[in-house]
């Protein structure tokens, strides 16, 4: 059940280095991914919103942001962006960066 | 078999004396040696039985790449007994074979080859399906590699480490240990890698007078490695991992090293790939017969064991190393009767000169065309090759010998920098694989870049590691102009950097049957033709239909032997078929090294020797040993109705929540509201996911305005804390979550004498109009500062009593002791089952599954739908106006019936049962089921499936027992 609300990195094979934002680069292993980042749709959004928000990904071949948690470190979640073709993380960094990163058009719209 | 005169080359240990079973026979060695140089010293010839056609096998490389040597040793299957160092009482045993190596009745199979044509299972025994079901446990009895002793408990037996270097040498030859020593020298921590059982690679088996370019250092080649090794060994910054095998290269620079039983994660700033080269053997009829062995093999029995493979020896040589060959077996005593010479011109004159005048025939422009013998090599027919590169069959000649020293080429190991990005191609005009790229933060040094001079290789080998190190650590003055001596030493010297290897006459004779293309799978020349004209005329069909380059050595024998079989039938060149993709492992690695380690972590609670003490029956919940029951659930049950009984609850998660938006964050992620709740109190709160499912159930307690202490269930703990912490994250919220399971200690000491026995030990006032129901205090317990919350899982007048966890065992010898006089018990989970199943009290995962969400588990009341946003609000919403369709109810029964079992109405199962117990004070069996909407009214009646036949149960929406909970509240 747990599952279906966050996915799991553990038994995921990766093995590339993602660099908290505080502890530096560590091994996969440490964290847990969180999945793609999205907006949580408003109250009185419609049910397709909330169907696409809780049981749709985009899954897509290209840089995106998602969540991670630090599990076995300093238990902090944070983002990274993350090119899910090669595996590359151009970047970390904690949720309130993504403000002042301007508004990204995927992020701002629920689906 | 005698050894040679002593040398110092040699590494065996004359004065000692090992000794081994195999096979049902003592065989006796000397420490150096390893368990294939000992058997081929006993006499041994025939070394395994190969994988499909059972043929006779010997050893061939003697470097570990070959599937020649495969053997079951200590109970290990498909060990490498060429490179296995003997260990004294070694249980040697061969495998594949019935009844013994020498005679193999299922050598059969070979004659009738003709009904196993390549793809045969996806051909014959595809159509009739019966066939294969017939055909399976044959083909896999007579197929395949040694077999696994499943009996054998690998439990504990293997590890795993991450180990982070800044840079990584893989290969011990001399390129990786100039390599390594330089890089350390420059300042890094360096990790090498070696598969041998010795460093030094080729050059310890080197006896040719070399000069080290760098320490000016001279001698035979295997003094300087040996001196090399030594260096690098006792070098602080220097780990070295031998025998360990690299076997493979993963993204984010990582290498997977097999080191004996443990699996090491190699992560490194640069890598410095010097795996040198590996020979493979030639194409002709019976080309796998024992006796016939790679040139560079029998130099290594020669030199390293002093052993004599043979008495009369053919060389096929494909450059003037390999000839030279013939020279160093004449000096060993043994007779050669030709050297041949695969090239279309030959160019050292000086050799040929020598071999003239030691009487050797030199047959220059010939090649082999077929070895005879039967279960080993007793002749080998060699043929003239004409200016077309044909093969001039009717001018063919006969040398009998019983061995043969066969090099047909070298192809560098350039796996791991393939499977990092690196790109080979073939060159024609060297006649090899040359490396075309190499990934960044890798280089590649010695013989993998097809160098062969040694002073060149360490030369080479220490540019690499200065180079490498020189990105972390700025070099000194001295080491910088060293480095630019170096290079332009190189430089000068890169006229002769590779050895021109004539295009040899690899391919020049017909189709035939018995040319072992594949020696791992028998894939035969004429496989490869026959796949070949059914269009499968690419490398990566051709691997996948006919399984060559699939065995143990992973196409390092057989690759280059498949791209020129395919080549020659196409009529291309060797450029046109390229390579199949190189993935990991390199090397065969046992499942249980990759598996890793079976650690499962217990947990046990400051109390849980008492426990043991008591006699309790203990059972496992999550990471959790908790007590089962003591005595029976009849006397425990007993004693909390009517007395008191106590039991350790450490096991539930316990978070605390701080912050100024700590009730906002537990509105948001609880279904009920927290903002409201008074200091002190304490209120029952569900987590449900944005789904609308229950995750998990527990109290909050609220200390302060800002501060809360929560349970939670026992096995849902690490990801309720992350669940919170990530809302908090997600909303920006001023709260902060500390997860404190370990930090308390917790007890429920529940009971109509609950009271008497905790008022003996606090000043606190326990008195029921004082600490009511679902309050919270704090104060001290014997002495203790301590949690209290009265509240009731249970069923009666009770407190969960919470202490740091060191002073657990004292807390509870204490009230063991205070409650004697009222006949305390301690009670088990068992116990608790039945108390709170007889007050309908639900348990998060075992009555809740991924479907049940809190309106229809019957809890309505812990959903406040008037709160602006929750997680799982809209769904519930959902549920709330299309209506109920399940209900979690309790219900009793006569007989005890199963948890699990379905709930039937009209012989359709609609529901099922997910706790039930014989409640001692109904004398019937109570439980908790899901039934349709429809069924969930009090009274209703309801059939449960039990042994084949029907129990008739009853809805009973109320507690069982104290209904209005008035006990509770006492």
């Amino acid at each position: 059940m747990l599952v279906l609300l966050l996915p799991t990195a553990e038994d995921e094979i990766v093995s590339f280095l993602i660099a908290c934002p505080n502890c530096g680069p560590r091994s996969a292993y440490e964290f847990r991914s969180g999945g793609e980042y999205q907006r949580r749709p408003s109250g009185d959004a419609p049910d397709r919103a909330w169907a696409g928000y809780l049981y749709f990904r985009k899954n897509s071949a290209e840089e995106h942001i998602e969540w991670w948690y630090h599990s076995s470190g300093c238990r902090l979640w944070f983002l990274a962006s993350r090119d899910t073709s090669t595996n590359r993380v151009t970047g970390t960094f904690w949720p309130e960066e993504l403000k002042k990163r301007g508004p990204s058009p995927d992020a701002e719209s629920p689906k | 078999m005698d050894r040679l005169d002593s040398h110092p080359v040699e590494v065996i240990d004359r004065s000692g004396r090992v000794s081994f079973q195999f096979d049902g026979r003592t065989v006796q060695a000397h420490p150096g040696d390893t368990v294939g140089s000992a058997l081929l010293a006993s006499g041994l010839r025939i070394f395994s039985r190969s994988f499909k056609y059972h043929r006779p096998r010997g050893l061939l490389c003697v470097s570990g790449n070959c599937p020649n040597c495969l053997m079951n040793v200590n109970g290990v299957p498909n060990v490498r007994v060429c490179t296995r160092p003997v260990e004294e009482g070694d249980q040697v045993v061969p495998q594949h074979c019935w009844p013994s190596l020498r005679w193999d009745a299922m050598a059969l199979i070979e004659k009738v080859d003709f009904l196993l044509p390549v793809g045969f299972y996806y051909k014959t025994l595809y159509r009739a399906r019966w066939l294969w079901k017939l055909a399976e446990p044959i083909v896999r009895r007579v197929a395949g590699l040694g077999r696994v002793d499943s009996s054998r408990s690998p439990a504990g037996h293997y590890e795993r480490e991450h180990l982070f270097a800044e840079v990584a040498v893989v290969g011990g030859g001399p390129a990786g240990l100039a390599a390594a020593q330089a890089a350390a020298e420059a300042g890094a921590e360096v990790v090498l890698v070696d598969e041998q059982p010795e460093l030094g690679g080729h050059l310890r088996f080197e006896r040719a007078k070399l000069e080290d370019p760098i320490s000016g250092e001279t001698g035979e080649g295997f003094e300087l490695a040996r001196s090399l090794a030594e260096k690098v060994k006792n070098n602080e910054r220097i780990r070295v991992l031998s025998p360990a095998r690299a076997f493979g290269g993963y993204e984010g620079n990582l290498i997977g090293v097999a080191l004996a039983d443990r699996l090491v994660h190699l992560r490194a700033d640069r890598l410095i790939v010097a795996t040198g080269s590996f020979e493979f053997p030639g194409l002709f009829k019976n080309n796998d017969l024992p006796g016939i062995m790679l040139g560079s093999g029998v130099r290594k029995l020669l030199n390293l064991y002093r052993l004599k493979p043979g008495k009369r020896a053919v060389v096929v040589a494909s450059n003037d190393e390999d000839l030279a060959l013939a020279l160093e077996l004449h000096e060993a005593g043994i007779s050669v009767v030709a050297a041949v010479d695969q090239r279309l011109e030959s160019s050292d004159s000086a050799l040929i000169r020598q071999l003239k005048q030691l009487q050797i025939p030199h047959l220059p422009c010939f090649a082999p065309v077929a070895a005879r013998g039967r279960s080993d090599v007793r002749a080998l027919e060699v043929a003239p090759v004409d200016a077309e590169g044909c093969l001039e069959l009717d001018k063919s000649r006969s040398f009998p010998c019983d061995l043969v020293c066969i090099s047909t080429g070298r192809s560098p190991s350039v796996e791991l920098l393939r499977q990092n990005g690196g790109k080979v191609r073939f060159d024609p005009n060297l006649n090899q694989n040359v490396l075309d790229s190499i990934p960044s933060d890798f280089s590649a040094a010695g013989h993998i870049n097809g160098l062969k001079d040694p002073a060149l290789i360490l030369l080479q080998g220490r540019i690499a590691g200065l180079e490498a190190a020189e990105s972390m650590h700025p070099l000194g003055v001295d080491l910088k102009e060293q480095l630019q001596k170096l290079r332009d030493n190189l430089d000068q010297g890169r006229s002769d950097w590779r050895e021109t290897v004539v295009p040899s006459v690899l391919f020049t004779t017909s189709s035939a049957v018995k040319q072992l293309v594949c020696l791992c799978e028998d894939v035969t020349r004429k496989d490869i033709d026959n796949a070949i004209a059914e269009g499968f005329d690419e490398m990566e069909l051709l691997k996948r239909y006919t399984t060559s380059s699939m065995g143990p050595c992973q196409g390092r024998m057989c690759s280059m032997l498949v791209a020129g079989s395919c080549a020659q039938a196409l009529d291309r060149d060797l450029t046109t078929p390229g390579t199949t993709t190189s993935r990991p492992p390199v090397h065969p690695v046992p499942l249980g090294v990759l598996a890793g380690p079976h650690h499962y972590p217990v947990k046990l609670t400051p109390m849980h020797h008492r426990h043991l003490e008591a006699g309790a029956h203990q059972m496992d919940l999550g990471e959790w040993k908790r007590p089962h029951t003591y005595t029976s659930s009849e006397n425990e049950w007993e004693a909390v109705r009517k007395r008191v009984g106590i039991i350790d609850v450490t096991t539930l998660g316990k978070l605390e929540v701080q912050g100024r938006d700590a009730p906002q964050l537990l509105d948001l992620i609880y279904t009920h509201i927290f903002s409201t709740l008074k200091v002190g109190r304490i209120r029952y709160g569900v987590i449900c996911g944005e789904d609308g499912i229950i995750v998990d159930d527990g109290t909050v307690s609220r200390i302060a305005e800002d501060h809360y202490y929560i349970t939670t269930t026992t096995g849902n703990i690490s990801f309720i804390e992350s669940w919170m912490e990530w809302w908090a994250v997600v909303y920006g919220y001023c709260a902060h979550v500390t997860n404190v399971t370990g930090d308390f200690a917790a007890v429920n000491l529940a009971g109509p004498n609950a009271r008497d026995v905790l008022s003996k030990l606090t000043d606190i006032d326990i008195s029921s109009d004082a600490f009511k129901y679902m309050r919270f205090e704090q104060g001290e317990v014997a002495g203790i500062p301590s949690r209290l919350l009265r509240i009731g899982f249970v069923g009666e007048t009770g407190w969960e009593i919470h202490v740091p966890s060191s002073y657990g065992e004292y807390l509870w010898d204490t009230l063991m002791e205070a409650g004697e006089e009222f006949g305390i018990l301690p009670f088990g989970v068992e116990t608790q089952r039945i108390l709170r199943l007889e007050k309908q009290h639900l348990i998060v995962g075992q009555d809740t599954d991924a479907l049940s969400n809190p309106l229809e588990a019957g809890m309505q009341w812990v959903v406040k739908f008037e709160k602006e946003d929750f997680i799982g609000k809209h769904f519930l919403d959902l549920v709330q106006s299309e209506g109920r369709r399940n209900r979690l109810v309790g219900f009793v029964t006569d007989e005890l019936v199963k948890e699990g079992s379905a709930v039937v109405t009209a012989q359709t199962p609609v529901g099922r049962v997910t706790s039930a117990r014989m409640s001692p004070i109904l004398n019937r069996c109570v439980g908790m089921a899901w039934v349709p909407e429809e069924l969930a009214e009090d009274g209703a009646n309801f059939d449960i499936s039990h042994h084949d036949s029907l129990v008739s149960a009853q809805v009973h929406q109320a507690p069982f027992y104290d209904p209005t909970g008035a006990r509770l509240r006492e």
